[in-house]
């Protein structure tokens, strides 16, 4: 029998004994969790042509049509096209010691080399490890093969800036550089997410690898919350830092690249990656069309709570500008504060 | 029209078409909707056999008429013998010549038809109408007896049925008037092969109601050759109709009886050098073969056609029809309950490979395979070769791999070993190269993790596709995956939550 503390402050949480192993489908519908086949049928299929699809895809197209909105993306060193551009990898990367490359149609981080420096002929990753010329050509020719492409189409390599992230947001991130990822419903932003890699996540960002989600005030850009394996954390378990109570610079400005984003590529609801560069700031460096649901974890509120509104409030106003949009979702979207971290 | 009603009318109407069209098949068409589900046949067959004596034989026998003209698989079989069918006024007969034959000979002529059905004895309209019967001449005192016996049945009898009751079961009744043992000692005196249905035909002619020898086949199959049994048929003015003279108040049941013979003339007859001519009937009960009685070649649904294929082009839609029920069981585990799966429809081809061998085998050949192919493909890796050659060397591993585990097995005994070449190789490659790429990119756990997934929704696909009652409906009722379509649309619009999802979310809390 426990004891008659323990069962009031149960009750008091509303917490219930089958709370260890599930919810019930009622008790996730009354806290707003959208779940996949929701996602996909209710907001991706009717918002998200598939024609579309390519655009952002294809980082490479991604990036002109931003660049075209005049928006600041990660430079394009070079992009490698055939056996013989891998061949000459090297050539590309000629005088810079930090670079990139990346499948022009990878997804979810997949074929993503990162370089840091370099250690005489050999290239360093940020965990360390060295790599030889050779692996940077043997990873281009996988790339080229479409090894991790989507659908194993065959592909591009592209070499680009590293970014320098923010020292204020590497200090949250146990190695690799945390991104920013800002979920959209007809272009006004319904919630947003911080992702810093964990020793476990070996320098990724997929919070299904272990790395951890930190929430982000839509209103104000200060993080609201941190999930680390779906369990709600304060600080990084690794690092000891405090992770509630930051505020990302230059929230504004991350919105307004958000929701040009979804004005650029025309899809109803779409996740925009942002990093923040120490010396440029805010750089897209992707949008996904399908971003995932581990985001209302990281923010503690189920997205149905925020999608609804909006779509209510795009009926009612077909024709809003940025502008609206982002000053609409920072008035119903904002977040109960937590303390200011001290 | 919104989404939502042209969904639903898309599953409504599938489902009424798919229904029906199975309904229609079941019941008018006579497929046994469950599997087991017995239809029977009679087979019965007539055995002419007679000692021939070197001379020119002929034999003619009387044929069913109902079925000789359904072509209800009746087929002859008689060595040496021309044969040759004759209709002479709906009435069909068997005819077999053949010169100078000696020793014993057996001519056999079979007919099939499903259990049930009519007992070829149901009333049949004359075609003209017959002449008045011949009044029997008997002498004396045996006229005014018999005339005496119609007069008194016909007193107590309103027609010719009446009437053929009344006098067959005073001629059955051995404590039957003085009269009635008059006449029947005269006919049993002229030795008439039965004297009983003679005195019955010859009373009945007296009363003006022709008559005449018919001859049936009791269906029961304990007793091989049994001789035909003689049955009479008579005229009410309008039908000719059969009745057994030892059970004259009951009408010929099909259940019971087979009428082989009627509208007069001779069951059986041999000319030419010929002793001892006989015809006996042998019944056998059967199960009808799926096959025929699903052989809808006349069906004007195209939907059925799949039987009307031969039969070894129908052995690959055996597998081909399993596929959906492989691809629903998918669309379950990953749409209603969340399961991970490496690629979408692998786990149906894996499901595919585990009907041709016995699952726990399978399994543990598929985990071998992977195990040692994962290995090879990591050491190929360290080679830096290309994507393209890279699988193209997973193949051949692969293969020789299967081929080296095939003699392992069977040396050891295990026969399967053999069959794992029909073990989609290509699947067992590609999954390898998948996996290798999960297990580098998002760790080992993941790639564990939907390989489990894959094999766990084969299993699952594989018991599914395995129950006989499904494999059953899936072939012989194709058009019941209409139904499972209109299923796989409805849960294409669910957006609940998958089971997986629950256990996701448990520890969601609001902020």
């Amino acid at each position: 029998m426990p004891d008659a503390a323990e069962k009031t402050a149960a009750e008091d949480t509303g917490e219930r004994w089958w709370h260890r192993w599930f919810r019930t489908p009622r008790e996730l519908r009354e806290l707003g969790v959208v779940g996949i086949n929701m996602r996909n049928a209710r907001f991706l299929l009717p918002n998200n042509p598939r024609r579309l699809y390519d655009l952002v895809d294809n980082k490479l197209r991604t990036k002109a049509l931003a660049e075209a909105e005049g928006m600041k993306v990660a430079e394009t060193y070079g992009v490698l096209l055939s056996p013989h551009d891998a061949n000459r990898v090297e050539k590309f990367v000629e005088g810079r010691d930090a670079f990139v490359i990346k499948p022009t149609r990878g997804s979810g981080g997949k074929g993503i080399m990162v370089i840091d420096k370099r250690a005489g002929k050999n290239f360093v990753k940020p965990s360390g490890a060295e790599v030889t010329p050779g692996d940077l050509k043997n990873h281009v020719s996988n790339i080229l093969a479409g090894l991790f492409s989507l659908g194993g189409k065959r592909d591009y390599a592209l070499i680009e800036y590293r970014v320098q992230p923010a020292k204020l947001l590497t200090a949250l991130s146990f190695q690799g550089a945390p991104d920013i990822r800002v979920v959209m419903l007809h272009g006004y932003p319904v919630m947003a997410m911080l992702r810093a890699s964990t020793k476990e996540s070996d320098g990724r960002s997929n919070l299904h690898q272990g790395a951890v989600g930190i929430g982000i005030d839509i209103a104000t850009g200060m993080t609201v919350r941190a999930i680390h394996h779906g369990k709600p954390i304060t600080e990084h378990p690794d690092l000891g830092i405090g992770l509630i109570g930051v505020q990302i610079p230059d929230w504004d400005t991350i919105l307004h690249m958000a929701v040009t984003c979804q004005l650029m590529t025309g899809l109803g609801y779409l996740g925009v990656d942002i990093m923040i560069d120490e010396t440029l700031g805010p750089l897209m460096i992707e949008v996904n069309a399908r971003p995932g649901l581990a985001i209302q974890m990281a923010n503690g509120i189920g997205l149905l709570r925020r999608l609804e509104p909006v779509v209510a409030q795009h009926l009612k106003h077909p024709t809003a500008d940025l502008e609206a949009k982002i000053a609409f979702s920072k008035k119903h979207f904002r977040a109960k504060l937590p303390p200011a971290r001290d | 029209m919104t989404p939502q009603g042209k969904l639903l009318t898309a599953v409504i109407g599938l489902t009424a078409l798919g229904g029906g069209l199975a309904a229609y098949k079941s019941h008018k068409l006579g497929v046994p909707f469950w599997q087991g589900e017995r239809v029977d046949e009679w087979l019965v067959e007539a055995k002419v056999s007679f000692l021939a004596t070197g001379k020119q034989v002929k034999a003619r026998l009387s044929l069913p008429t109902d079925a000789v003209r359904k072509g209800s698989g009746q087929e002859s079989g008689s060595l040496g013998y021309h044969y040759d069918e004759e209709e002479n006024q709906d009435e069909y007969t068997a005819v077999w010549s053949a010169r100078e034959r000696e020793d014993t000979q057996a001519l056999y002529y079979r007919v099939r038809f499903k259990q049930g059905l009519a007992s070829g004895g149901e009333p049949r309209p004359a075609l003209e109408k017959p002449a008045a019967p011949d009044v029997p001449k008997l002498p004396g005192s045996l006229g005014a007896a018999a005339q005496n016996i119609v007069n008194q049945a016909k007193s107590v009898s309103a027609d010719p049925d009446s009437l053929f009751v009344a006098l067959f079961r005073q001629i059955n009744d051995a404590s039957s008037s003085q009269e009635y043992v008059l006449v029947k000692r005269h006919y049993e005196k002229e030795a008439v092969v039965n004297p009983n249905i003679a005195m019955g035909i010859d009373l009945l002619g007296l009363a003006g109601i022709p008559a005449r020898l018919a001859y049936g086949v009791r269906l029961s199959d304990e007793n091989a050759g049994q001789a035909p049994i003689p049955l009479l048929e008579y005229y009410d003015g309008a039908f000719w109709k059969v009745r057994d003279p030892l059970e004259p108040s009951k009408l010929p049941d099909g259940r019971e009886m087979f009428v082989w013979h009627r509208g007069g003339g001779p069951l059986l007859e041999v000319s030419g050098g010929v002793e001892n001519s006989r015809v006996t009937f042998t019944v056998a009960k059967d199960r009808i073969p799926l096959a025929t009685l699903t052989d809808l070649r006349d069906s004007p649904f195209l939907i059925s056609t799949i039987l009307a294929l031969p039969v070894s082009e129908r052995a690959v839609f055996r597998y081909i029809v399993l596929i959906p029920l492989g691809a629903f069981v998918v669309v379950i585990m990953r749409n209603l309950i969340g399961v991970p799966t490496l690629g979408t429809f692998m786990p149906v081809l894996l499901a595919l490979a585990l009907l041709e061998i016995a699952p726990l085998k399978a399994i543990l050949m598929f985990s071998i395979l992977v195990g040692a192919g994962l290995w090879f493909r990591f050491l190929l890796s360290r080679m830096n070769l290309l994507v393209v050659p890279r699988v193209a060397a997973c193949v051949v591993i692969v293969t020789l791999l299967m081929m080296l585990m095939g003699v392992v097995s069977f040396q050891l005994g295990f026969s399967v070993g053999i069959k794992i070449t029909l073990f989609p190789m290509i699947i067992i490659a590609w999954t390898l190269e998948r996996m290798s790429l999960i297990w580098e990119e998002e760790g080992k756990r993941s790639a564990l993790v939907q390989v489990t997934g894959s094999m766990v929704v084969a299993v699952c696909a594989y018991y599914f596709m395995n129950v006989s009652q499904i494999q059953y409906w899936a072939f012989y009722f194709p058009e019941m995956l209409l139904i499972l379509l209109a299923g796989i649309l409805l849960i294409g619009r669910y957006t609940g939550y998958r089971l997986s999802e629950l256990i996701r979310f448990k520890t969601f809390k609001n902020a």
